[in-house]
């Protein structure tokens, strides 16, 4: 079996030149050398543009005050917080000390 | 108003862009066997500070309508349901609801 072993020594040598002439690195024995992270696309740019962009109103109306902008929604929203504090339907009040807590968590 | 799902994905989705680089770059000495053992190790150990939101994995696709998280069809970034809804309206382009009756047409034309 003289000539396939020629033929092998050949074939390593043509991809060791191969590998000199387009600057690929030469790795005969399939050692790891971690460079399909380095090769890998970058995922970042294009997960960032996934969801659509929307327009904050809220941030809006705190940057710019004086435009008037009234979001109809959260004014509701604090209104009718404030109807169910006027009803003593509000949000217990938060517990000082640990009795306080224990003494809140036996009533439940 | 964005579900707080969504806003998580989003912060996941900032986390993996500004910290890529590094973490690219550490996962390439720790994954490296012709490097010594011991600079392997202190770069792996480096990828387990990366906190929770800037591994790529953290990151899931939600319906962009209603932020659901199952039944996406990647395609079009929504859940099945409101897929549906904007076919159906003709806001989606190229899709049609199928008809057996449409075929039966199309053959004897």
């Amino acid at each position: 079996m003289e000539a396939p072993r020629a033929l092998c020594s050949q074939l390593k040598t043509l991809t060791r030149l191969r590998c000199e002439i387009f600057q690929t690195s030469y790795n005969p024995k399939n050692v790891r050398t971690g460079a399909k992270y380095l090769r890998a696309h970058l995922r970042g740019p294009s997960m960032v543009n996934y969801y659509p962009k929307t327009i904050n109103l809220a941030a809006i109306a705190r940057e710019f005050p004086k435009m008037g902008i009234v979001d109809s929604r959260e004014e509701q929203r604090l209104a009718d917080v404030e109807d169910r504090k006027r009803r003593g339907k509000g949000a217990p009040k938060k517990a000082k000390t640990k009795a306080d807590s224990r003494r809140t968590a036996k009533r439940r | 108003m964005r579900n707080a799902r969504v806003l998580r994905d989003i912060k996941a989705r900032h986390g993996v862009l500004q910290s890529e680089v590094t973490r690219r770059a550490y996962l390439y000495v720790a994954r490296n066997t012709t490097l010594p053992a011991q600079v392997r190790h202190q770069a792996q150990l480096q990828l387990n500070t990366f906190g929770k939101y800037t591994r790529p994995t953290t990151v899931k696709n939600r319906c962009s309508e209603t932020g659901r998280g199952r039944g996406i069809i990647s395609e079009f970034g929504l859940c099945r349901f409101q897929f549906r809804l904007r076919a159906l309206h003709g806001e989606l382009n190229g899709v049609r609801k199928a008809c057996c009756m449409d075929s039966f047409s199309q053959q004897n034309s």
